[in-house]
């Protein structure tokens, strides 16, 4: 095996104890000519020496990946779906995964049977808005004796994003954009007139499919149906009071969440960027994302 | 980075470390103030009680009130603090009261810890190997109690950790023995402040006064085990292993006295060579077979021919002696002749009146012998290990009225009678017999085989043993293993039909023997594996005044080399097993990514097939057959062994054909 990818081992506080209780059971039997108090003393040194190849290759060959992160916004907690396979022909004990820096708890896996994997879903406070990227997992265990920690660095690069914290006014702003534009087009997406039939994306509302033509042998089509623009909301970087950007990100993604909450549609001005008036997931989530990503 | 929460302690550890605690207490009851191993055993009924309900001991004050307590206490039952008993008492206690105030991860390993420094004071308390047994079962729960501790929370199967445990220290044993063999033991110049424990398993003393043999002729307690190594064990006579010899007498009562001149007899051939291994006694004296002719290191040969040791012993030791059972003949100086002949004036005139009979009658010193023993045998003289209670003047008492005793009345009245008979003559304690164990090949000698007999001094051999006990008894002298069982159930230790139907069944026999062998084992090779047993290992392994230092680097050296060993032969033992089918598959998508169609992590086998075959059109049959074989073995419920083979063929020729292209392209 490679001796450069072995996991490193850090002493626990336990280290400290156990040296201790060596060092006295040595100075009792020294001092008192007691060839038992020896055995003792070897035991416990012999059972400490033999323990480290143990914890080493209890997280040696353990590997771990990680699954796409679901964006969340500042503040809350993002979860990190993370897979820990055993790639030996030993079962595992005790592994600890975490990440490193990010402030939150680590998770434990009690046990993996050989070649399986165990999940575990990390979670850590999602501090300000942007795209992160988590380069680096641990996964350490104390396993056997607690008195040493075998700790393996993992690499990965799995990115999420962090949206702005909502925060603000939560009465979305007055219309302007109505009087401008005289009956803008409608937009396809949720409303009460039929308007025809789409090829099935995911992350489109279930209620929306045709499950009469799945019934029938047909691929997974939407229905579309449109809704008279009562008037597109646009909601504006430039018209949001304020000087602090964030603040105003703030307010702007409250406004999103309202507006998709209402089933109001609703485009977003930034500056550079301009996202057309919509409705639904994909949309909501295209217009957060823009907030997150906004310099 | 355990986090700091207030955590309980999941129920399953807290289990092994209860039951590591229980196996501590035998040595605790045996030495402690019976409250103390009590307390624990309080603490950790209660901490189940305590644990799930979240109880603990929270308050500061009473915690100190608790500690204070336990210190009155302690010096109230020992009146004293220091020394061993009251230290291990505080530690007793201090890790009761950590019990009920514990309840964090870092707390738990704080009490394995204590439990380990139990396990330490265990072997202060008591060495013996039913003790040493107890102790290495809870040092192995306390191994177990941190392996489940630090397996995770959810408790998984029950003796999964035992198993790990044990494991762990079947790896341990080479290192132990290593450690054991070539560790240096130096011995601290600065002493414990402990005092030695007593021992007050001896029983034997520097005099012989009526009813100390009593006192321990029901007791079974080890006194030493004695091995031949040359196999020549004196089968036909009686074994007499010489203890001390007593020279100043006072009628009943028999003394000690550093007062002979001549030197001690020592022997070069006709010996018999012994390792005799002591058990502990806190006094000087050693034993070998009468008479010991040789000095064993640390010890000196004493006028009298006996064995004294320079030290106290107070551990198991082992040593080496020879003995002659016929010596020369010795002179005795006259100063010295006049002291063997002091008899106390003490002495009733009747006693006198019967020792000069004898003399009178024939002044051969045979022939007051045999008269002498003649009157022990013929005058109704009775042996008995309960004749009642003599006091120090009892002579005529014993010689004229009750006329029954055990071998100190005897010998020392024997003794006397002798000197007033104008015959130098002593008295000397030691062992008689013993228990032989066929399995070990040793002898066991117990504090009941203690025996007290005479010695006189004629003019023509110089001294000779005299036994009187073996006119009045001669079945105490070729006792074997029916009277211990019948002294034991005197002393009603054993009933004697439990002893009789059991001890004689031969797999209870054997168990004894068993038993009885893996104490001598532990006593002699163990416990009795000091520094100078340690350099006579080095000087026979070739290692002649290696230093301390050599020698610790040298175990550490051999201890590092066992652990790259152990840690290879695991990561052996951890390889996952190749399966064939899958072993075949891999084989075949490495051989496609080469040719350009790597598979796709999410590609299922149907799928990569299809695919390859667009992209290497020519393999195509090759490709569907493989995966036809691949999916069969792996997913139809009945597979048989032609596919794999087909598979494995298949395989190999997969991609030849780009082979002989590029073949006949280099043709060209």
């Amino acid at each position: 095996m490679n001796l450069a990818r072995l996991p490193r081992l850090r002493p626990t506080a336990a280290l400290g104890g156990l040296v201790f209780v060596l060092f006295a059971t040595w100075y009792a039997a020294s001092s008192q000519n007691n060839a038992a108090a020896y055995l003792l003393f070897f035991t416990l040194s012999s059972l400490f020496i033999v323990s480290i190849p143990h914890a080493l290759l209890n997280v040696a060959s353990l590997k771990a990946t990680t699954e796409s992160v679901k964006p969340t916004f500042a503040g809350d907690e993002v979860s990190l779906p993370v897979e820990v396979t055993n790639q030996s022909g030993k079962r595992r004990y005790g592994v600890r995964v975490q990440v490193p820096d990010s402030g939150g708890d680590e998770q434990a896996v009690d046990e993996i049977a050989a070649g399986r994997a165990a999940r575990v879903l990390i979670r850590f406070p999602a501090r300000a808005r942007g795209e992160y990227e988590v380069k680096r997992l641990c996964l350490a265990s104390a396993f056997p004796l607690g008195i040493l920690r075998a700790i393996k660095p993992i690499n990965c690069h799995q990115r999420f994003l962090v949206y702005p914290k909502p925060e603000g006014d939560p009465r979305l702003p007055p219309d302007r954009a109505r009087s401008a534009r005289n009956r803008p087009r409608t937009e396809l997406g949720e409303g009460d007139d039929f308007a025809g039939v789409r090829a099935y994306e995911p992350g489109q509302s279930q209620r929306q499919i045709d499950w009469k033509a799945v019934a029938r042998g047909h691929p997974l089509m939407t229905k579309q149906y449109t809704t008279e623009a009562t008037g597109a909301l646009y909601l504006d970087f430039a018209a949001v009071s304020g000087d602090d950007t964030e603040a105003r990100l703030a307010q702007l993604a409250l406004w999103i969440i309202e507006a998709e909450r209402a089933r109001r549609s609703y485009g977003l001005r930034l500056r550079g960027t301009e996202i057309t008036p919509s409705l639904g997931q994909v949309h909501f989530h295209r217009c957060l994302r823009a907030l997150a990503l906004f310099k | 980075m355990i986090t700091k929460r207030d955590t309980r302690i999941p129920r399953r550890p807290l289990l092994w470390l209860a039951a590591a605690l229980v196996f501590v207490l035998p040595p605790m009851f045996d030495g402690l103030a019976p409250w103390v191993p009590t307390l624990l055993l309080v603490a950790i009924t209660t901490k189940f009680w305590m644990e799930p309900r979240g109880y603990r001991l929270r308050f500061l004050p009473l915690k100190i009130a608790l500690v204070v307590g336990a210190l009155v206490a302690i010096f109230i039952s020992y009146g004293a603090i220091k020394g061993i008993e009251p230290g291990v008492s505080l530690i007793i206690v201090l890790m009761s009261l950590k019990i009920f105030e514990a309840h964090t991860a870092r707390e738990f390993h704080f009490m394995v810890m204590l439990g380990w420094v139990l396990c330490l004071c265990g072997f202060f308390l008591a060495q013996d190997l039913a003790i040493a047994v107890c102790i290495m079962i809870a040092f192995t729960l306390l191994t177990t109690a941190l392996i489940q501790f630090y397996r995770g929370l959810a408790g998984g199967r029950i003796w999964q950790p035992l198993r790990a445990a044990l494991t762990l220290l079947a790896q341990a044993v080479p290192l132990i023995v290593l450690f054991f063999l070539l560790f240096p033991r130096v011995t601290t110049a600065f002493r414990l402040l402990l005092t030695p424990n007593a021992v007050s398993a001896s029983g034997f003393s520097d005099r012989l006064s009526p009813g100390s043999v009593e006192a321990m002729a029901n007791s079974t307690a080890v006194a030493f085990r004695a091995e031949f190594p040359d196999d020549d064990v004196p089968r036909s006579i009686p074994l007499y292993w010489r203890g001390l010899v007593l020279t100043q007498g006072d009628g009943m009562e028999w003394r000690f006295r550093e007062m002979l001149r001549s030197s001690p007899q020592f022997h070069s051939g006709g010996t018999i060579r012994q390792l005799i291994t002591i058990e502990p006694h806190g006094e000087h004296w050693m034993f070998a077979l009468d008479r010991p002719v040789t000095e064993p290191p640390g010890a000196s040969l004493r006028p009298g021919n006996y064995l004294r040791s320079w030290q106290a012993i107070v551990k198991p030791r082992r040593y080496e002696v020879k003995s002659s059972l016929e010596l020369a003949r010795q002179d005795l100086q006259p100063l010295e002749r006049k002291q063997l002949l002091e008899v106390p004036a003490s002495i009733s005139p009747r006693i006198r009146e019967l020792a000069q009979s004898w003399s009178q009658a024939d002044p051969d010193p045979h022939a007051i012998i045999r008269r002498a023993l003649d009157f022990f045998q013929t005058q109704r003289f009775r042996y008995s290990l309960s004749p009642g209670e003599y006091r120090k003047n009892d002579l005529d008492e014993f010689l004229f009225r009750r006329r029954i005793g055990f071998c100190e009345h005897y010998a020392a009245s024997f003794a006397t009678l002798m000197r007033l008979a104008g015959i130098p003559a002593r008295v000397v304690i030691g062992y008689l017999g013993g228990e032989f164990n066929e399995m070990g090949h040793f002898y066991l000698v117990r504090q009941s085989d203690t025996h007290a007999w005479c010695e006189v001094w004629l003019p023509d051999i110089g001294w000779r043993r005299v036994d009187p006990t073996n006119v009045v008894a001669p079945e105490r002298v070729n006792s074997g293993f029916e009277s211990f069982l019948e002294r034991n159930a005197a002393a009603g230790e054993i009933t004697p039909r439990f002893s009789r139907t059991f001890a004689r069944q031969p797999f209870f026999a054997k168990i004894r023997l068993t038993w009885q062998t893996l104490n001598y084992v532990w006593d002699s090779r163990v416990l009795g594996f000091d520094a100078e047993a340690q350099q006579a290992l080095t000087h026979e392994i070739g290692l002649p005044d290696v230093r301390p230092v050599s020698l610790l680097f040298l175990s550490a050296i051999i201890a590092a080399g066992f652990v790259v060993i152990l840690a290879t032969w695991m990561q052996f033992r951890a390889r996952v097993q190749p399966d064939p089918v899958q072993g075949l598959y891999t084989k075949f998508c490495a051989k496609a990514a080469r040719m350009g169609a790597p598979r796709e992590p999410t590609e299922g086998p149907a799928n990569f097939a299809s695919r390859v075959s667009r992209v290497l059109p020519q393999e195509s049959k090759r490709i569907a057959t493989i995966s036809n074989c691949y999916i069969g073995l792996r997913y139809a419920r009945d597979s048989d062994a032609s596919s794999l083979h087909a598979l494995a063929r298949e395989v190999q020729l997969f991609g030849s054909w780009k082979r002989k292209n590029r073949k006949s392209y280099a043709g060209r």
